[in-house]
């Protein structure tokens, strides 16, 4: 227990330090999320072109797909916020032989590792997010309370935590071909299969989504609580986040046994 | 000239085919971005029994060409230019015999030269998945290839205006998922242009984007007529003289202001 609790501690610690380093580039900051919003934007273009066809897709109307997209969006701005620095592990500190300093420290590497992300754009991310979720809410006539908004906070943090975890797995990829880069990015990818009614796809994709990579749980299955459509498995998130975490801990342990320094 | 372009262009292929793995996470990454698109429109499809004015059949073909196109469309030396201005890379670049647009349009040919087999992997493991149609005669598919080898320069000087202004700022980034959204929208990369509202489609006619990816699928689908060809070419042809001449003078003036962060 003491020791999640140092750990905490020392990643808000590198957290503050990653935000005051990001306020130096206000410009670029500012520019980057205005370009994080204008790329999702085309999304929503998208879903407006499809409705254009028809007034559902598999019985979710505009406004609900929308809503599952928004709250999509705020985990994926938490998780790309958060998580972002994974994608550096192969690039810039295996290549580089940064990775061998981190390795010294009396932190876990990962810690350290996930503690410098500071992907301020994905603040854009949550920005439109957040307010396409409360726009839609008001649209469809569900009264926000306050055991709705705690519900949207509390797991939203968990749908980032199972974006995080399914990073941090496949970001072992780079121990062994030191660009971690694409194969995280292709199977992070996969969270916008869940951004659509999943009555939409095909049994294996369904499956996938589900078992393989429970991006489900990321947005999916709390919209549907939020909407009314389903009341259970929306429960099922935290345990899964649990398991992941878990899961991606050992696999990220195992495979830092088998790192070898490049020597640059 | 063309030689030497064409060596720079096979050193920058090689260094990308250094990492196998690359070809298969890019192919990987292409088709996992079509599938939301075609599951899509198949239940838009199954509800009510139309997707615009194309079959499903054409509607899928289209997706998984704009997958497979994207690639060439939009790869390219985008980052290498503001790379090489923010190292100080660029006082060598600048000094060697060669001319700078000769240089990078070199390294563009290795970049487009790694795309073209993504593009084709990416619609040969998309063909075993979903029915797709083929281009409807010999001379339509020639001109689809026509189109897009047209567009190349294009694609090149836009992307060395936009690396020019890498002299100003340093970085481009920002510009770079600009660029990329506006083509996205424009070229009918998420949606064919004929489902979007008259007013766009009027802004998106003039524009060079709709012959990135648009264009050549209708042609390979046979949804224009053979005799609209001729000015659609005389359009590209414009736009790459316009382009050119922009891209030139720009660099030329910002080249002048230039401060070189001493490598």
């Amino acid at each position: 227990m003491n020791n999640i609790v140092h750990s905490t501690q020392l990643y808000l610690s590198f957290l503050s330090a990653s935000l005051k380093e990001m306020l130096i580039y206000r410009l670029d900051c500012i520019a980057g999320m205005i370009s994080q919003i204008v790329t999702q934007l085309v999304e929503v273009i998208f879903i407006w072109i499809t409705f254009q066809s028809t007034d559902n897709i598999a019985g979710w109307s505009f406004q609900q797909i929308l809503l599952l997209y928004g709250v999509t969006l705020i985990s994926v701005g938490i998780s790309d916020f958060c998580f972002d620095a994974l994608y550096d592990i192969g690039p810039k500190y295996i290549r580089q032989g940064d990775f061998d300093k981190i390795l010294l420290r009396p932190v876990h590497p990962l810690l350290s590792i996930i503690g410098a992300s500071k992907e301020y754009s994905a603040l854009g991310y949550l920005g439109l997010g957040l307010f396409i979720t409360v726009s839609m809410l008001i649209e469809l006539a569900i009264p926000v309370t306050f055991i709705l908004i705690a519900k949207i906070i509390f797991f939203s943090i968990i749908g980032a935590a199972i974006i995080g975890a399914i990073n941090t797995i496949f970001s072992i990829a780079s121990f062994w071909t030191y660009k971690s880069n694409e194969v995280i990015w292709t199977f992070y990818r996969m969270y916008t299969f869940a951004q659509y009614p999943i009555d939409i796809y095909n049994g294996f994709i369904k499956f996938i989504i589900t078992y393989i990579l429970p991006f489900v749980f990321v947005a999916y299955y709390p919209t549907m609580n939020y909407l009314g459509m389903d009341k259970y498995l929306i429960w099922l998130s935290p345990l899964i986040a649990i398991v992941l975490w878990f899961v991606a801990i050992n696999v990220w342990n195992w495979a830092l046994k088998k790192y070898r320094s490049t020597g640059s | 000239m063309l030689k030497t372009m064409l060596e720079l262009g096979k050193i920058h292929f090689k260094e990308y085919s250094i990492y196998k793995s690359n070809f298969y996470l890019f192919t990987l990454n292409r088709i996992v971005e079509v599938i939301v698109y075609i599951f899509v429109w198949q239940a838009i499809y199954m509800q009510t029994g139309n997707t615009g004015e194309f079959t499903i059949e054409q509607m899928i073909t289209y997706y998984i060409l704009v997958v497979s196109l994207s690639s060439i469309a939009t790869w390219g030396i985008n980052e290498d230019m503001a790379h090489s201005i923010r190292t100080g890379k660029i006082n060598k670049e600048l000094l060697s015999p060669m001319s700078y647009f000769k240089y990078y349009f070199g390294i563009n040919l290795g970049e487009i030269g790694f795309a073209i087999p993504v593009s084709i992997a990416t619609f040969i493991l998309c063909a075993i998945f979903w029915k797709v149609i083929m281009p409807v005669s010999i001379m339509n598919f020639v001109l689809f290839l026509l189109v897009i080898v047209l567009i190349i320069p294009i694609s090149f000087f836009i992307q060395m205006i936009i690396g020019t202004t890498g002299f100003y700022t340093n970085s481009i980034w920002g510009m770079q998922i600009l660029k990329k959204s506006i083509i996205s929208i424009f070229s009918g990369l998420i949606a064919p242009l004929t489902l979007f509202p008259e007013w766009f489609q009027k802004i998106a006619n003039i524009l060079p984007f709709k012959e990135f990816i648009y264009t050549p699928i209708n042609i390979y689908l046979g949804t224009i007529p053979l005799n609209e060809i001729g000015a659609i070419i005389l359009k590209l042809v414009l736009w790459i003289a316009i382009l050119y001449l922009i891209a030139k003078i720009f660099f030329e003036h910002a080249v002048k202001k230039i401060t070189i962060n001493g490598g």
